[in-house]
Parts: C-alpha cells; structure tokens; sequence
C-alpha cells in the first residue's frame, strides 16, 4: 500500500524548497478517482514495500508533469463518462435480448433517425470538448515556451532560470552547464523552484529525454536542436532515461535527477568546479564513443570549452557520426562482460 | 558509386559466409532443428497421401480467388505463430532481466537474451504481427469473400491475385530466412532513422528487413488494385452501391487506403535502399539528409496502414452480429459513411506518432484535433452494433462470441486512444509500455473479429462448422490470456516503463512483468485448445456439414451458393433484389430455387508464372541483402522475362459450357459431396501455364 502514502505525500506543502509552488490547475480531486477507478491499482497494492511501487505518471513532482497529469485525469473522466454507460448498454442489451428473451423481436427494424441523431451526436460533442481540452493543454506545455513555467516565473521574478544544455550519445547523456562553465554525464541536479531551460541535441541517434515525474518525453535529435522546460516542485531524486530505442545500450541509458535547494545547487556547484577535468571538444568525441553504461558510472567537469554545444552540432549537420562496431552488435557478449567486471570491481 | 562496407565481400557470395550461419546460438539451432523436422514430416505426409499432384494443380499454381485467400490465410497463421513465440521471449526475458543483480545465461549479462538479439526479436515480433500476420489474415479473407459477397466469378485480374500473393510469400520467407543466416533489423518494426543507417545498423539486419517489407507491399498494392477492380466492375446485376453488404463497403475503404497510401512507404523504403546502397543522404543527420523525412513518409503509410487492417476486422463484426441477432444492420447508410471517413481522416493523423518532436503547438494542436475525430465514426460503429442487437433474438454462437467481446476491446482501445491523442498524455506515454498495450487492444480487436471471421466463414469455405466446445474454451483462456497479460502492462505504463528494454533497470516493475508472464503461459495453454477445435472439427466433419446457408439466418449474397463453394462461385451469375439478399429470398421462399437456364461460364486457367515471380523475388531481394551483384541482375532479368512472356500469351482462359455446369449442379443437389477437381468437366482439370497443354 506505499503507492498510496507516496500519493499523499506528494501534495504536501515543500517549505523547506523556497516556498510554494504551483503544481499546475486545480485537478488532485479528478486524479484521485482516476487512480481508485484503476485495476492495476489493486496489483501493486498486493506487492512489497520494498519494491517502491510508484505509479509516476500519476504522482508528478514538477509544474509540467503536474500540468499533464491534470489533463490525463480530465481527459480520462470525461471519457470513462461516455465509455462506461456505453458498455453498461451494450451489456444490457446482450443479457435482455439473449434468445429473443427481451420480447419485441423486430426482424426488419434498422432505422431510426432519432437514434442516429444520437449515435452521432455523442462522439461529436465529446470530441468537440476533448479538443478543446487538448489544445489548451498543448499550449500550457508547449516545450518551446510552455506557458506554465512562464507564468510560474512571472509570480517569483526574483529567481533566474538556469540554462541546461543536453548532448545525448551512444548511449550516455552529457549535461552542460554554460552559466556555470560545468558538465556531468549521466546525472542532473537542478535547484527546486527555479525554472530550467534546456537545450537539446544528439551526437549519434535519435533519444527521448524522459524524466517521468518531472517532464515529458521529447525528442532529441542529431544535428538539430530542440528545447525543453521544467521547474521541480519538491527536492528529491527522480529517474530519467532515454524512452526512444537507441542501439544496443539503450537499456542502460538512464541519468539520476536530483532536485535540490538552491543553496545546496549553489554548493554543488562549486564542488564540481573545483574539480580538475576538462571537457573540451576532443575529450567530448571520447565521450561520444559507444558506450554502454552498465555500471551507471556518472563524471563530472569542472570547465567546459565555450560553444561545445553548437559544436557538436555543426559537427553533426556537417557529417560526423559515432558508427556502432561490429563488436557491440553481433558479438558485444564479449564486451558487456568486461564492463560488468568493472563495475563489481568499483 | 556503390557505398563501401565494412568487412569481407566476394564477388561469387557477396557478404556472405559460413560465419553468418548463427550455429552457435543454441536458440536459433533448436528453431533451425524444429523447423527440419517439421519440413520433413511435411514433405513426408505430403508424399504419403500422394498429394504432390494436388498441392501444384490445386494450390500452388492456382488463381482461384478462394483458395488464394486460403494460402494467405495459412501464411498469416504461420506469421502468427513465429511471432507470438517472439512475444513468448520477449515477456521471459523482460521478467528476467529486472535489476543489476539478475542473473545472465545464454552469454546474456541479464537473462538469456543479448541486447542485440532482444533488439531484432521485438522488431521482427512487430514487422511480422503487423504485415505478414494481420494483414494477410485479412487480404486473404477479403479475398474469398468480396467475389462472392457481389457475385462475381473470381476477382477481376486473378493472375495478379497469385502474384500478390507469392510476393507477400516471398516477403515472409524472407523474415524466416533471417533468422538462420544473418541477422534481423533491430530498429523496430517501423524503422528508427538514423539508427537504420549504415554507420549505426552495419549489418545486414536492416537489409532483410527493408526488402522484405518491400516485397509485401509491393504485394498489398497490387492487391489493392485487383479489389478495388472488383468491387468496382464485377458486381454481380441489381447489385447497386445501396446493396453492397456492409464487409464489401469496409474492403473497399480499407484498399482506398491501400491503393494510396502503401505507394508512399515503398518510395520511403526505396530512398533508404539508396543511402545504404549508394551512399545517399536523404535520411542521415548530416550532410543535408533529414531524418524527419522518413518518419512522415513512413507515418503515411504506417497510421493508414493501422486502419487498412482495422476497417475489415469491422466489417466482419458487422456481418456476424445481424446474423446472430436475426436483424439487419442498424444504420447502413451510417456504417458506409463512418467507414469511408475513417478512410478519409486516417490520411490526415500520421504526424501524431512523433507528437514529441518539439514541433510548434498549431501543428501538434491540428494533428491532435484530427487524431480524436477518428473516435466519431468509430464511436459510431459501436452504437450502430448495439442498436443492431436491440429488438433482436442473440445467439451466442462462437463467431457471435468473438464478434461481441470485440466490442469491449474497441472500448478500452477507443478509451486509451483518446488518451494518446491527447498530445499532452502523449508527452507522458509516447514511448511507454502504456502505448504499447493501447495498440495491442486495437489489434486484439482485429484477432478476435478474425476468429470470429475465420468461425463464422468456414463452413462457407469447406462444407463443415468448427467443432463449439474446444472452440468455446479457446476463447475463454484466450481472452483471460489478454486480461492476465495487458492489465498489468497498461499499469506499467502508468508506472513509467518504456518500450524495448531488453534490461528492466528498476525492480518495482518486477511483480508485474511476472504476471505478464502468467498471462503469456495461459495464451500457450489456449493454444491447445485452439489445435483441439481444429482435430476435433476435421475428425467429426461428416456430422457438422451444412447447407448453402450455414447459420439458418445469415443474410448476405454468399450464402446463396452452395457450401463448399463450387470453383465457379454461382452456377449463373445471381440478380441481386436486397442488400440482404439471402434473407430476401428466404422470406420470399426462394431458398432452394433452381436456376432456370444455365450459361457457359469463362474462367481463368492456372498458371504457375505468379509463383515463378515470387520465388525470383525472393532471390533478388536475398541477392539485395547480402550484395550478391550477379544473382540481383539474373534475378532482375528472369523477372522481367517472365512478364513479358506472360503478357504475350494467349488462351489464359477458358469455358465450361453450360451443360457441364448444369450436371455438376445436378450432381451436387444428388449429395454427391465430390471434391471439386473431379467435378471439372470430361475429367481434365484447367490448364496449366497459360493454356499451354
């Protein structure tokens, strides 16, 4: 039953984050029919605490995945309004007219203009609000502006959004922090309540970069460059990975996000710049060799060479590519295994 | 001008060698070992019933619009088969490779299956399921019964019929050939860009799966053409576009879509052909290549596709629920109208299978308003299906069971699918297992409406019903196989898991991939049940044979001929009076009325060039995928010989007259169930090869 005290816990004020923040449109009364109403609900409940069975999609902790939440439980409820009586008819017509039991048999009936109205009509106006609903949600969520992170920002003016530029390779994420002239690969960490801005964009293949409870799945693609936005509402750490097949190490592929404070986000900081590597464009084609992270091995830079990002992808539109060896397609037995090895020996 | 590839290349073998054959895979030598013995036991029953003769008379050279639909009924159960056993592997190896401290076999790290290798098995559990399972399943049942829901002799070209079909055959046994030499593509069943091109897929994965999908469409569109032909020129007289029988309506929307769209994905896989091939940049993310050029073009094809094999599976519901609800269909004119609209809308939602591709909101507003419409004419049929049962007298008989559950499946699909369409839903569970079981209820709707089909029109196709109690039992583990797997998987959605993961990185999800697998064990289990059904029902088939109308209230023109239809189809073409015209003549006392004067009937001979063409183009795709120069041209070269020495034949026809006919109807009414070859006039079966005795 932990799925359960996670739900509650979720909507509960974060003060220690910098105060309040909005988790999108009113809808936590919609969502919690939407999980009762579930049948797989009941599945987990049965399953070990220990499994931490959490439905993410329905227990967001950013402004964007609670905007979408919202909308998935809007959506859900206005359906279950027409798909619920409809089978309810269905059933019942099965049952009364089962042997001709209902009486009134009509051979010949197959016509009625009053009915017709009706069949037609029901979808259509339940299409007609679905849109609607859709397409406001569109916009609130729209990865190039969304307007929830907009109006958030707009009600705390005081907090700059920090710039995240994303480079997914086969099959690592590298994060770069161009205010902070640091990167990481294979770990986030955003401050609560500060609105992210990210950049995206691909060495080798195309990537979905999905953090489940925070933002939605977009695209990340070689040679172009697409944005994404979230706040974090709530510290704590929450999973992302790639949701779009990658080539062999696709599996593997996942990144830890921590949200933190912001003055813990300011420490980090520091922390990571006081380190010594430096990723500069030709330690970023290292990088960038296929790599299948078994070991779920993150680093860490403390300067990154300026314009690394558009770099890479002019670099891209320009031809460059990471090709898969022979050796990580038919035979990459060989090559899981030593990885494996490494990380036990960590 | 060739691309170089990587790696060793002869000028007699291509990239071929014996380092290919995956002798060391114990998995695949155990498949190769099943499919040896079952080749043999084959070629040895075949040889034992002396049935040589009759397999290359009767079947293989045929162009009898009803056994072809046969052949393509079997191909797509054999399709069926191989790719349920990829699900059977992906489920087990996804319940095994939860977490890092899972164990590994095989020379897996986690479960038995290599990534590389789980990576081809779901995308050839996809290509199969969708191409050489659903949609010769449905082609061949609209095959059998289009000609003769309008009364018609055979189709309109029955030469290219063959031809279709031995390119979807070669298509297939192109996929099953990958599996013994080379690799399969591991970039979905779709085909991820740019992981399909070279530097990512350098293998000849890519290859098969490319020439193989070619093959089958190039297939499904000549295919298209020959019924749309039909249903347009063939139709039997009085048989006006009012009366068309409602599965009729559904073919001809579907192969609309067909005869458009499958065009589209041929030029896409052709301009692929040419960046692995010759070195082109139309998909690659550099040099001016645009990899979102192929996901529109693929996706214009592939959504459409989507409703080409669903519009038949609805066509069928509506033809089992008025027989078994005694009534005519409620709102035909409807029906006709939703089904061409959702023909015509499926045009306009391709974009919102990459609704998270950060395009601006107008686009992903549009292709979203678009993608909800398709719920209005669907929503519909669903209410149209009811009302047909309202005021009538249901008999559950096992089509009607699989006809109706196909309802409940198209209410929790049509649920879920408002839920994607909603692009922000879509944001959260565009790649998820959520999405995944979404479609698999669409296409769960299509198997049922086919074992529904395949129940409903068996006696029509062989003289005998399906043995009910096995059948009945089928169906019940059948669809608590669905719930035990599908239930949990939409759940997993809900949890966050994503498609494809060949290594399940979070033990949370454990417990219910397990009972996936429960659920997988039950469809295994009702398999049995499915092979009993068929053993019982051809050991007792002398107690289940049945009249022209084998359900005592079917309504449409079919089942005015007789049960097994005669190769002619009609003894004289019928006059259509109703658009259910066995339920018309049967009120009116017609049933057994006797065709005052019989004509000389024109029918086409046999020919074996369809299958000639197949089998080169199997070799021309095979000598494509492993670069074999010499053996492409030979086979390019013979292909085009053929056609042009079929095109100048001539006497590919010929006549029975009508005194011939009218003994073998005679003969008929006597109970002399004969098989039909013996019933061939003066003992002489058709010709083969074009008339070439």
């Amino acid at each position: 039953m932990r799925g359960f005290l996670r739900w509650g816990r979720a909507r509960a004020v974060d003060s220690g984050a910098g105060g309040r923040w909005p988790r999108g449109p009113a809808g936590i009364g919609a969502r919690r029919i939407l999980r009762w109403l579930w049948p797989g609900t009941l599945l987990t409940g049965c399953a070990p605490a220990t499994t931490r069975a959490t439905f993410w999609m329905l227990d967001p902790k950013g402004v964007i995945a609670a905007t979408q939440t919202h909308y998935l439980a809007l959506d859900v409820l206005v359906m279950l309004f027409i798909i619920v009586p409809t089978g309810a008819l269905i059933i019942g017509i099965m049952r009364r007219y089962r042997g001709g039991r209902g009486g009134a048999y009509d051979a010949h009936w197959d016509h009625s203009n009053a009915i017709e109205a009706v069949v037609w009509g029901i979808p259509i106006i339940t299409v007609g609000i679905l849109s609607y609903y859709s397409v406001k949600a569109i916009y609130a969520v729209d990865p190039n502006r969304p307007a929830v992170i907009s109006r958030a920002a707009a009600a705390h003016p005081g907090r700059p959004p920090l710039d995240v530029d994303v480079i997914s390779t086969d099959w690592q994420w590298v994060f770069l922090y161009p205010q902070q002239h640091i990167a990481t690969v294979d770990r986030l960490v955003v401050p609560v309540g500060t609105p992210v801005r990210f950049r995206l964009t691909s060495a080798t293949v195309v990537n979905d970069f999905y953090i489940p409870q925070l933002v939605g799945m977009i695209d990340v693609m070689p040679g172009m460059r697409v944005r994404q936005a979230l706040i974090a509402s709530r510290p704590g750490t929450y999973e992302g990975f790639s949701a779009n097949y990658a080539g062999a190490g696709f599996s593997w592929m996942d990144f830890e996000t921590r949200a933190v404070g912001r003055g813990v986000f300011r420490a980090w900081v520091k922390k990571v710049q006081g380190g010594s590597r430096r990723l500069t464009y030709a330690q970023f084609e290292r990088v960038a060799r296929p790599t299948i992270d078994v070991s779920a091995h993150v680093s860490y830079y403390a300067w990154v060479e300026p314009g690394l990002f558009r770099h890479v992808v002019t670099e891209v539109r320009d031809g460059k590519t990471y090709p898969t060896p022979m050796a990580m397609t038919e035979n990459m037995t060989a090559y899981l295994q030593s990885r494996a090895a490494q990380a036990s020996a960590h | 001008m060739l691309v170089h590839i990587d790696g060793p290349w002869s000028p007699l073998l291509g990239r071929l060698a014996l380092t290919e054959i995956p002798y060391k895979n114990p998995i695949l030598v155990g498949t190769f070992l099943f499919a040896v013995v079952l080749a043999v036991v084959l070629v040895g029953l075949t040889t034992y019933f002396g049935f040589w003769r009759t397999l290359w008379r009767d079947w293989l050279t045929s162009v009898d619009h009803k056994k072809i639909g046969i052949m393509y009924i079997l191909i797509g159960l054999v399709m069926l088969f191989r790719g349920f056993i990829d699900a059977v592997m992906m489920r087990t190896q996804q319940a095994m490779a939860v977490g890092p401290h899972s164990a590994g076999y095989l020379d897996a790290v986690h479960g038995y299956l290599t990534p590389y290798h789980f990576d081809q098995i779901y995308t050839a559990h996809g290509t199969i399921m969708i191409l050489f399972a659903a949609t010769p399943l449905l082609v061949g049942i609209m095959n059998i019964l289009v000609p003769l829901q309008i009364g018609a002799r055979d189709m309109a070209y029955p030469y290219l019929n063959a031809v279709s079909l031995w390119l979807t055959a070669a298509g297939a046994a192109l996929v099953m050939a990958s599996l013994f030499i080379g690799d399969f593509a591991h970039a979905g069943w779709f085909g991820i860009v740019p992981v399909m091109e070279l530097p990512y897929s350098p293998g000849v994965g890519v290859d098969y799966w490319m020439w193989a999908f070619q093959l089958s469409s190039i297939g499904t569109t000549l295919g298209g053409i020959n019924l749309l032909a039909t249903i347009v020129k063939m139709r039997a007289p009085g048989m006006t576009w009012g009366r068309l029988p409602i599965f009729t309506w559904a073919s001809l929307s579907a192969n609309l879509i067909s005869l458009t769209t499958f065009p589209v994905v041929t030029v896409a896989l052709a301009l692929l052909a040419l960046d692995r091939y010759l070195g082109t940049h139309f998909y690659t993310a550099g040099l001016g290549g645009n990899l979102m050029l192929y996901n529109d073009l693929f996706w214009i094809w592939g959504h459409p596709e989507v409703y080409f094999v669903i519009l038949p599976a609805f066509g069928m519901i509506s033809e089992i629920i008025p027989t078994f609800a005694e009534k005519p269909l409620f709102g035909y004119m409807g029906m006709v109208v939703a089904s061409l609209g959702i023909a015509g809308v499926s045009w306009g939602v391709w974009l919102h299978h990459f609704f998270t591709m950060a395009a601006a909101p107008a686009v992903n507003a549009f292709f979203s308003i678009t993608t909800m419409a398709v719920g209005i004419p669907t929503g519909v049929k669903v209410f149209n299906w009811a009302f047909t049962m309202f005021r009538g007298r249901l008999r559950f008989d096992l089509p009607m069971m699989w006809a109706s559950a196909a309802l409940f499946f198209l209410l929790v699909g049509g649920l879920t699918g408002m839920m994607n369409a909603f692009a922000t839903n879509d944001y959260m569970v565009h790649n998820s297992v959520f999405v995944v079981a979404h479609f698999h209820m669409m296409l769960l709707l299509i198997v049922y409406a086919i074992f529904g089909g395949v129940n409903y029109w068996f006696p029509k196709v062989f003289g005998f019903r399906l043995e009910q109690r096995f059948g009945r039992m089928f169906f019940w583990l059948f669809t608590a196989g669905t719930a035990v797997v599908f239930v949990p998987m939409f759940t997993l959605g809900f949890m966050g898991m994503t498609r494809r993961l060949d290594y399940v990185a979070f033990p949370q999800w454990q417990p219910l991939l397990d009972i996936e697998v429960v659920g997988i064990v039950i469809y295994v289990l009702s398999a049995a049940f499915l092979v009993a059904q068929l053993y019982v029902s051809l050991r007792d088939r002398a107690q289940n044979r049945v009249g022209a109308d084998a359900w005592g209230t079917s309504r449409s023109l079919e089942w005015i001929t007789h049960s097994p239809v005669p190769f002619y189809n009609f003894a004289v073409t019928p006059e259509v009076h109703a658009r259910d015209e066995r339920s018309w003549r049967h009120e009116r006392g017609l049933d057994d009325a006797a065709p005052v004067v019989y004509e000389d009937i024109h029918m086409p001979c046999k020919t074996a060039i369809p299958l000639g063409l197949g089998a080169l183009g199997f070799g021309l795709a095979f000598a494509l995928v492993w670069r074999i120069w010499w053996l492409a041209l030979l086979c390019s070269g013979a292909i085009v010989a053929l056609i042009v020495i079929r095109a100048f034949m001539t006497g590919t026809s010929y006549t029975i007259p009508a005194r011939d006919v009218e003994k073998m109807e005679h003969d008929r009414k006597r109970g002399a169930a004969k098989p039909a070859r013996a019933q061939v006039p003066g003992g002489s079966p058709a010709p083969v090869l074009g008339g070439g005795t």
